[in-house]
């Protein structure tokens, strides 16, 4: 480790040293509020750190690949987790949230999702998974008076266990059969057939399946209801943007300079991609909870990315990082819908909870709408784009049977996005009491609401950054 | 040239609307400002069309032209043009936002909501009919679809939700396999050309493989078919029609039915001429069922409202026939008839809702004697009956007399049977004005006659109704041109200055 190494690493650093900061801090001053405006400041500042910060291409002990594409998501994952810290002034002070570990959890998470994004060898790749995932089976437990939580929390800590014991197996027969851990040398094929060795093949799908995990694809979701219902709304927000989202940047720089189509890998992202869309549609055609559907809906929204990923090449990967950021502001928005409207001791969730809501509380009720129908991909907002750039690509690389079955998808899932939509304008008033948003809450939907509306109208600009910084 | 070329007209056209809605969601406090925003927002907008209209239907090609770059990575332009065609839809769709904001006058609960949404419409269907871009089309055509929705689950009747919801998931359906069909376009134009653009100037060079046409045409064919909508998948009309508030009823059957049939002429036929040809017999067959099948269950209908739907599908039915004859006289017949059946079925939806509100039912059997106890509104509603079952003199005449023609002279057969659904559509109208405005009064309280706000939108509705009916060269004028150019094939008049 060199004085150069540790320079690019910088946005990293800046959250460690942040989150190290409030966990000691926090012995001292338990101010809740106080403690988690500083983890806001610390997370930006990572973020400006990256932004204003260029070391060119630099490869890190052989670890992470410091350029571009990792100062793409060194901006995304502070940004994201600034905003789940935004979102939590009133929430986490209602439940007796201790801010000290709270905010430096959330730091910690996201140092995590930076590393996996940069991760240029199957170590560093476990690495940066595990740190965050430790962090979040604590966040997700993290309201100690909760029954669902803890019972979300162990679901998450016995899968993540499942999955993180495939991806070390799959790891190390990868690296039994190839001898390197380093990602451009692992996906090499063998010379003589053009084939993937058996023991190198078996690897993969041990991994892959670790990773189907921690995406919750089918048949790896059965957890994510659970545990979207039972973690606090913020954290549930982290959890499907964040920690989903950086384990995507990780498999396109993993599979990137795959030929994937050569290989019997294509098959079975086939038939995860199909499963994931379908299955998941059809789970969340049932679910009468606003957080269990979007569990669903992002298990449906994961068979999409991967069908972005098989389709590969340029236009996938841009389809899947573009995806990747208007996922992250519509579903953390659509998640701090739900923060808004929790009160001290419950989480609204079941669709009644939201009735009237849309001329009750306007600005929330508008904020969710604009979510779902961004979810549901129907112009002009920013999921219309992402899904467009999708099936742009699936069809270019002549995947049309998956993309229509993600149009089918599409079709049904909007029934089911519609439903909170009906419930909020169409189903008559409730007598619930209502309540003001804080400044900071609002200020976190409009965020979201105006970064769904502009990359949904104007994505340009986006476009171009992402086709710049690729691999 | 006229003073207003240098403005861009046609954006003003599409975002006027869009910013007087968000107007009249801001100025909520502000009693009945929204109304005031809404009817001045669209008098504007009808104001700039007619004047267009006007200045502007005498001449050739392009009218107007706007493009810019917008999404460079997809090739993705902002183009919007209008010839005569655009012209002739756009002034019918201000014309009806007017009579849409003037019958909802009163609306409640949440008239500023109310009001955004229709001006978010307006928005919507102008850039339809302006929008030369495929992508930018798509846009605008799954734009309308929200607001609407909104309009019929809020403001409908009893079964709104169901109304609302299969409305939606009806069009949107048709809508994603088009979108597939015009990415899959585009790229097989751009591996042809090396120019990836979704302009249709350039998309309809291209060449497609016979069998690849088809399952593109096909996939842009049943998005339009949904809308028109065309027999089989008719369905979600009859509920979406009844069920929506009064405005929704008009701009639904006035306007949207009509973004179906612009779709297929603007788009559906110059990008696959090919199929399309082909397809024509196949047209006619839908829309001959559709005129009889609709007729048919008109005439069993008990809730007027429904009846006026169903009316809808079997005049849409003429307008496709018109097409499916593929001469000037029918086209021109098929889009003069898509007028037509905006004005009177606008205003008969708007006599119904005037009806609906003394009377508090829709049901023919529980009306009747309307025609002494409210004489006015009788006249008016007889007047518009007899336009709509196709009167010489008034103008749904002119325009089935003109799909007649044309098809007669080249597929008798179809004009014969077709010559069928008119006597078909006296008796289902006859029956509904029997019923409504003749036999014993129902009930004794005394009803209020034709107030000032009605009478200021149905005695510009009925004069349209005579001038159409009288003297429909003024509207035919403009569309000879852009229809003389689709029966050749091209789609597309020299521009000085030239298509990007």
């Amino acid at each position: 480790m060199t004085w150069s190494d540790l320079y690019a690493l910088l946005p990293v650093l800046v959250l460690i040293f942040g989150s190290t900061v409030l966990l000691m801090a926090g012995a001292w001053r338990a101010a809740f509020s106080t403690m988690v405006a500083y983890g806001i400041l610390f997370s930006l500042a990572a973020a400006a750190t990256a932004v204003f910060h260029t070391p060119g291409s630099h490869d890190v002990a052989g670890f992470f690949l410091i350029g571009g594409y990792s100062r793409f998501f060194s901006i995304l994952w502070p940004i994201v987790a600034a905003l789940t810290l935004t979102i939590s002034f009133r929430y986490g002070a209602d439940r007796g949230f201790s801010g000290g570990e709270y905010a430096a959890l959330i730091l910690f998470a996201c140092a995590g999702m930076v590393l996996l994004s940069s991760a240029s060898s199957l170590v560093s790749l476990f690495l940066g998974l595990e740190t965050f995932t430790l962090a979040l089976y604590i966040l997700i437990a993290f309201h100690k008076g909760s029954p669902l939580g803890a019972e979300a929390g162990l679901k998450y800590l016995v899968m993540g266990g499942v999955a993180t014991g495939l991806l070390a197996f799959g790891i190390a027969l990868i690296f039994a059969a190839t001898g390197t851990f380093h990602i451009s040398e692992v996906s090499i094929l063998d010379a003589s057939n053009g084939q993937f060795h058996a023991v190198t093949l078996f690897g993969w799908g041990m991994l892959l399946a670790g990773i189907g995990f921690k995406i919750s694809l089918v048949p790896f979701h059965l957890w994510t209801p659970d545990v979207y219902q039972g973690a606090p709304s913020p954290v549930a927000g982290l959890l499907a943007t964040g920690s989903k989202g950086a384990v995507f940047a990780a498999l396109v720089f993993l599979l990137g300079n795959l030929q994937l189509s050569r290989t019997p890998l294509a098959n079975l992202l086939w038939v995860l991609s199909a499963a994931s869309m379908l299955i998941g549609t059809l789970c969340a055609l049932r679910q009468n909870n606003l957080k269990r559907m979007l569990a669903y809906s992002s298990v449906v929204h994961m068979g999409y990315l991967l069908l972005a990923l098989l389709a590969g090449g340029t236009s996938g990967h841009t389809a899947i990082l573009f995806y990747l950021v208007a996922y992250a502001f519509v579903n953390l928005g659509a998640f701090a819908v739900v923060t808004v409207f929790s009160s001290c001791a419950t989480e609204p969730q079941s669709y009644e909870d939201f009735k009237g809501a849309g001329y009750r509380q306007p600005l929330a009720a508008a904020a969710l709408l604009v979510f779902v129908l961004s979810l549901a991909g129907i112009p002009p907002t920013a999921g219309f784009m992402g899904k467009f750039a999708i099936f742009y690509a699936a069809i270019e690389t002549g995947y049309t049977g998956l993309a229509l079955i993600g149009i089918l998808s599409s079709l049904v899932s909007l029934y089911y996005y519609l439903r909170p939509v009906i419930i909020m304008y169409m189903s008559g008033d409730s007598n619930t009491p209502s309540f003001s948003m804080m400044a900071s809450e609002k200020s976190v939907l409009i965020l979201c609401l105006i970064a769904t509306l502009i990359l949904g109208v104007y994505p340009g600009p986006l476009f171009d950054v992402i086709t710049g910084i690729l691999p | 040239m006229n003073p207003l070329s240098s403005l861009p007209i046609l954006s003003l056209l599409i975002w006027l609307p869009l910013a007087g809605g968000l107007g009249c969601l801001f100025l909520r406090p502000v009693r009945h400002a929204s109304r005031w925003i809404a009817l001045g927002t669209t008098g504007v907008v009808f104001a700039l069309t007619l004047f267009l209209f006007i200045t502007g239907s005498s001449k050739n090609g392009w009218l107007f032209f706007e493009d810019h770059a917008w999404i460079s990575r997809f090739g993705i332009r902002y183009t919007l043009g209008m010839d005569g065609l655009s012209l002739l839809m756009t002034l019918l769709t201000a014309f009806l936002l007017i009579v849409a904001v003037l019958i909802s006058w009163q609306v409640s609960p949440y008239p500023d909501f109310f009001f955004s949404l229709l001006l978010l419409i307006e928005c919507g269907i102008m850039g339809v009919f302006l929008s030369l871009d495929l992508v930018l089309f798509y846009l605008f055509w799954e734009i309308m679809l929200i607001p609407m929705f909104f309009l019929i689950g809020v403001w409908g009747h009893a079964r709104r939700l169901y109304a609302a919801v299969k409305f939606f998931l009806f069009t949107l359906a048709g809508s994603l396999l088009m979108l597939l069909a015009l990415i899959s376009l585009y790229l097989l134009h751009g591996q042809q050309t090396g120019d990836y653009s979704f302009a249709l100037s350039a998309l309809i060079h291209t060449q497609i493989p016979p069998n690849l046409a088809w399952w593109l045409y096909g996939s842009f064919f049943v998005a339009f078919a949904v809308k028109v909508p065309l027999v089989p998948v008719h369905t979600w009309l009859p509920d979406a029609h009844t069920e929506a508030p009064t405005a929704g009823s008009v701009i639904l059957a006035g306007i949207l039915l009509k973004t179906g049939v612009y779709g297929l002429i603007r788009f559906g036929f110059p990008l696959f001429p090919g199929p399309a040809h082909a397809s024509l017999p196949i047209l006619a067959v839908l829309a001959l069922a559709g005129i009889f099948y609709a007729a048919w269950i008109a005439y069993a209908q008990n809730d007027a409202k429904r009846l006026i739907a169903y009316s809808s599908v079997a005049h849409l039915g003429f307008v496709i026939l018109g097409l499916a004859a593929w001469n000037l006289t029918a086209l021109e017949g098929s889009i003069l008839q898509m007028v037509n059946h905006g004005i009177t079925t606008g205003a008969l939806f708007s006599m119904v809702g005037m009806i609906d509100q003394r009377a508090h039912t829709r049901e023919i059997a529980r009306l009747g004697g309307l025609w002494t106890r409210v004489p006015v509104l009788g006249a008016f509603f007889l007047f518009f009956s007899l336009a709509s079952l196709g009167l010489p003199g008034l103008n749904n005449f002119t325009g089935e007399i003109l799909i007649l023609l044309g098809t007669f002279t080249t597929h008798p057969v179809w004009a014969a049977l077709a010559l069928g659904g008119v006597v078909f559509a006296a008796i289902y109208m006859l029956r509904l004005v029997q019923g409504v405005l003749w036999g014993p009064t129902k009930g004794d309280e005394p009803w209020t006659d034709l107030s000032g706000r009605e009478a200021l939108v149905l005695i510009p509705l009925a004069i349209l109704v005579l001038w159409l009916g009288l003297h429909p060269s003024t509207f035919l004028e403009p569309v000879r041109e852009p229809v003389q150019l689709l029966l050749q094939g091209s789609m597309f008049p020299s521009m000085p200055g030239g298509m990007p």
